[in-house]
């Protein structure tokens, strides 16, 4: 389990976390989402040790991460711009990630081999950008990680090497139980993959849920008023509202069948329940904290 | 695999050689070649087992002498690459996420660093271990001691490098950090010493050395050397004839304790340099200073050093040519100290901000320089801390050194008390007469010569004290005298004169009745013959009673301030030197002689190195040299003159 707790940094005087608290559930794939300096890649580097905070705690099973060198030997962490040495092949890289990881698998390293369809004597740098991350997931799951960290990590990968990687960490994750943080702003692919999604802002973390419980805490509607209604009802707690012919589409921080009972006495027409996305999700949560997508015409 | 031991991790280690190798691989190479040129030497010259052991061992000792100049910049590459991960944001990022702690990953670089700048003196040493066996000789103990010294250098260098390393977080500022914090200490010396010299009448000390073991290559190559003991043996020539050679008989490694000394100063450099790292943020990569507290020692340190360098350059450049005299003139130095201390100041701001934005809200901080280079101006000018009248009390004074009117001479309380005193009284009256001395400097019109006022002459006056704590207090005059003035009791031209021309001086001057020093022999140069003659100590000893009867005579030792040429004296150069007891201390004087001088004459005559053939003046061998110039009233020259005795009534052209 992870569990940071009242997080904060500040970089000359500018406050990157401000008390930032989540959790992650052991075996759990955690969805870290935020707009660009919400404060993810520094609270991303509190966890692998490279921060040293402020104030509050970052705890991994209960030890403190800093400067703990037998935890941190059950973290393996994807950056979103990963170092490797300039002269190194991913087979030096192996070799000196096997010098610090205990529990590096030089097995499982041959048989993602098989996966990865990489030269691995061939220098990293000399690889196109997707290829080293795709080197850089051979070597963070050939350390048999307990905590997987990872920042942007498909960045850069083909579709369908996204679907390989994907499907390795879930495996990990269903087989060893391995507890996976992940950062990204593709939260299509993060809907498919998590089970858990905190959201970030102005190095806070503003709300954490399961993915399911995040659902049902907002909904979307499509709407028919009868006629002589041409406006959504000024009463109604409505988060964002669109209409198309008659069709409003209505979305609302509340339960679905709350939703449905509050129109009910408008007599709408049609009342249509639509699932919503993690994008939805994101951008009408955040919608709130000032950070709606404005129309701006230029 | 993960090492057993607990602080250090062979992968990292053996990863910092492979990945660096062509560092220590080339400095290997450079380094092999010195056994290798040695090698040849011998070969070339086919003294294969000519070479003796203490030869051998002075070639490492000299080597030993050079290792703080080598590892001035090697030990720095060697820590530049080891710690290099700490300048990039990537790099920190991916060692401090490896299960180490800092203290292992410490351990770990510091080793394969030090290993890396050890490695080309090994390679080095086990050459020259070959090739003194080779030359047929080996000297175990001179071997031991080199390897020390070069372990302890190096290990001092590298410390010294890593702590650097760890103040500032850019690869750029750590090799010019690293180079200003082993010669701060003398450059803010020869700074601060050549500043306060334009200010402070008398003060001439342009280094004063008292910090020197603060900047070590400095200290180590000054006191760290090879010296070597010779035998005197004669050997014979193919042709029977015989020669005086010296044989090394032994070397011993100076001041070898020093490196012992610098080494334990490296052991407490690499300590801190761990007590930064512990404590060091990772995100301080790319920041030019990377230790909070140090930032505003940073940016007042480079203001201030900007100032003194600057203000001085600037000053140079845009008002020394108008400046009255030898002294600065404070208000334009005030202002080009505080020009350079403003640039130094936004300087060092712009760069630990890494922004050129720096100006908003910096005026605090620019009113802090700019009243400090007031406050050190207004100290220097008016000698707030009376360095200028500073006369050391006798009972500090272990000896004092005084250079004047050609010559130099050295007291000490316990032989000249009375002398002492009165060299005290001497600079006493000096500093009193400051303002005089001043005025005339102030007024010295340089484009003429004195010979337009034959009423005013100048000399130097250099007084050294070595004091009992073991400093020293030097002051330099340029003193006007003036023909009035010398026949005023309490004037420094009169004390001057006094000293200079007392009989107790003059024999001083040829080491007379001084048990201390002995004639080891001396030189002479016939000018008329173009011919020079190496003297005995038989000879000089003569030579030196002659004068001591031409001085008792009244005829030698006379010291005329007011002399225009030396024109009058013979064309010979006479040189005496003198030894200490046990080769203690060497001195050599040079002895002017002229036609008053009959006995040394006589006697140089009576030794057969002089004829009267020789007996010429310097004006009439060389008549070009001594052209007299007369000048008009308006300062032009108006008529040249040659070889004409003393000074000609020549009208106008």
């Amino acid at each position: 389990m992870i569990e940071v707790n009242s997080l904060v940094k500040r970089f000359d005087g500018f406050t990157a976390l401000d008390g930032a608290t989540l959790s992650v559930p052991a075996g759990s794939v955690y969805g870290l989402v935020g707009p660009n300096g919400a404060g993810k890649s520094t609270l991303i580097r509190h966890l692998t040790g490279i921060f040293r905070q402020d104030a509050g705690t970052v705890r991994l099973n209960g030890e403190d991460v800093w400067e703990n060198a037998a935890l941190k030997a059950r973290i393996a962490a994807i950056p979103d711009d990963w170092y490797y040495f300039t002269q190194s092949s991913i087979r030096d890289m192996m070799r000196f990630y096997r010098g610090f990881y205990p529990k590096f698998s030089r097995e499982r390293y041959e048989r993602l081999k098989e996966v990865f369809h990489l030269d691995e004597k061939r220098p990293i740098r000399r690889l196109s950008k997707g290829m080293q991350k795709q080197a850089a997931f051979w070597l963070a799951l050939s350390c048999m990680p307990d905590y997987l960290i990872l920042d942007e990590p498909v960045d850069g990968l083909d579709p369908v090497m996204r679907r390989q990687v994907w499907s390795l960490v879930l495996a990990d994750v269903a087989q060893r139980g391995t507890t996976v943080l992940v950062s990204s702003h593709n939260l299509r692919e993060l809907e498919d993959v998590c089970d858990h999604v905190g959201i970030m802002d102005h190095g806070r973390v503003l709300l954490e849920r399961s993915l399911a419980q995040l659902q049902d805490n907002m909904v979307k509607l499509q709407v028919v008023f009868p006629d002589g209604m041409a406006e959504v009802p000024a009463e109604l707690p409505v988060l964002h509202a669109s209409r198309i012919g008659r069709i409003h589409t209505l979305i609302m921080r509340m339960g679905a069948q709350e939703a449905e009972d509050l129109l009910a006495r408008y007599n709408p027409l049609l009342v249509d329940a639509v699932p919503l996305t993690l994008e939805e999700i994101f951008i009408y949560e955040l919608g709130g904290a000032d950070y709606a997508v404005k129309d701006i015409v230029l | 695999m993960q090492s057993k031991t607990l602080s250090f991790n062979a992968t990292l280690f053996r990863k910092n050689l492979t990945r660096f190798w062509p560092l220590w691989a080339l400095a290997s190479l450079i380094g092999a070649l010195f056994p290798l040129a040695v090698l040849l030497d011998m070969i070339q010259r086919g003294n294969l087992g000519a070479v003796s052991a203490p030869e051998f061992t002075q070639m490492y000792y000299s080597a030993v002498s050079a290792v703080p100049v080598v590892n001035l910049v090697y030990a720095a590459l060697c820590a530049l690459a080891v710690w290099s991960y700490l300048y990039s944001a990537r790099s920190v990022g991916l060692m401090h996420t490896l299960p180490i702690r800092r203290e292992e990953l410490f351990f770990t670089n510091f080793l394969s660093g030090l290993t890396m700048t050890l490695i080309p003196y090994a390679v080095t040493g086990v050459l020259c271990v070959i090739v003194s066996l080779f030359g047929g000789a080996f000297d175990a103990k001179g071997l031991a001691v080199t390897v020390l010294a070069v372990l302890g250098e190096s290990f001092f260098y590298f410390s010294s490098a890593t702590f650097a390393a760890f103040i500032t977080g850019n690869a750029f500022a750590m090799p010019a950090l690293y180079a200003l914090l082993h010669f701060l200490a003398v450059l803010l010396d020869w700074l601060i010493s050549s500043f306060a010299q334009g200010f402070i009448f008398g003060f001439s000390t342009s280094y004063t050395g008292v910090a020197e073991w603060l900047s070590p290559t400095v200290y180590l190559t000054h006191n760290v050397y090879a010296s070597g003991q010779f035998e005197e043996v004669q050997r014979t020539f193919a042709d029977g004839s015989t020669y005086t050679d010296y044989l090394l008989t032994r070397v011993d490694l100076e001041s070898f304790w020093l490196v012992g000394a610098y080494a334990v100063a490296g052991v407490v450099l690499a300590a801190l340099a761990l007590v930064l790292y512990r404590s060091r943020r990772s995100e301080t990569a790319g920041d030019v200073v990377a230790v909070g507290w140090l930032r505003p020692v940073f940016r007042y340190g480079v203001a201030g050093l900007c100032a003194l360098l600057g203000g001085q350059f600037l000053y140079s450049l845009f008002w020394y040519g108008f400046q009255q005299g030898s002294y600065y003139d404070t208000l334009p130095m005030v202002v080009c100290l505080l020009a350079a201390g403003a640039i130094g100041y936004y300087g060092a701001s712009m760069l630990l901000a890494k922004s050129l934005k720096v100006f908003r809200g910096s005026w605090k901080g620019l009113g802090l320089v700019l009243a400090g280079c007031v406050l050190v101006c207004c100290m220097l000018h008016f000698d707030l801390l009376n360095v200028a009248g500073r006369v050391p009390e006798a009972s500090q004074i272990r000896s004092v050194d005084i250079r004047t009117a050609d010559n130099s001479y050295t007291l000490t309380p316990g032989q000249d008390p009375a002398l002492l005193e009165q060299a005290r009284a001497l600079h006493q009256a000096v500093i009193a007469g400051e303002a005089h001395v001043r005025a005339l400097d102030d007024s010295r019109d340089f484009t003429l010569s004195e010979e337009a006022d034959p009423n005013t002459t100048h000399t130097g006056l250099r007084i050294i004290y070595s004091l009992n704590n073991g400093t020293q207090v030097e002051r330099w005059y340029y003193l006007p005298i003036t023909r009035e003035r010398l026949s005023q009791p309490d004037t420094y031209d009169h004390l001057l004169d006094q000293f200079v021309n007392s009989e107790a001086m003059k024999s001083r001057r040829l080491h007379l009745d001084d048990d201390f020093w002995a004639v080891t022999g001396g030189s002479l140069f016939v000018d008329a013959r173009m011919e020079s003659y190496d003297l005995g100590s038989r000879e000089g000893s003569a030579i030196l009673e002659a004068v001591g009867r031409d001085l008792r005579a009244g005829n030698w030792g006379t010291y005329d301030w007011f002399a225009v040429d030396s024109g009058s004296d013979y064309a010979l150069d006479l040189g005496l030197s003198f030894e200490g007891p046990d080769g203690e201390g060497r001195d050599y004087i040079s002895i002017v002689v002229n036609p008053d001088m009959t006995e040394t004459v006589a006697c140089l005559k009576r030794l057969g190195l002089v004829t009267d053939a020789d007996l010429v003046t310097r004006r009439e061998l060389y008549p070009e040299d001594y052209e007299d110039v007369v000048y008009d009233t308006s300062g032009r020259e108006a008529v040249t003159v040659f070889g004409a005795a003393g000074s000609a009534a020549v009208s106008p052209a």
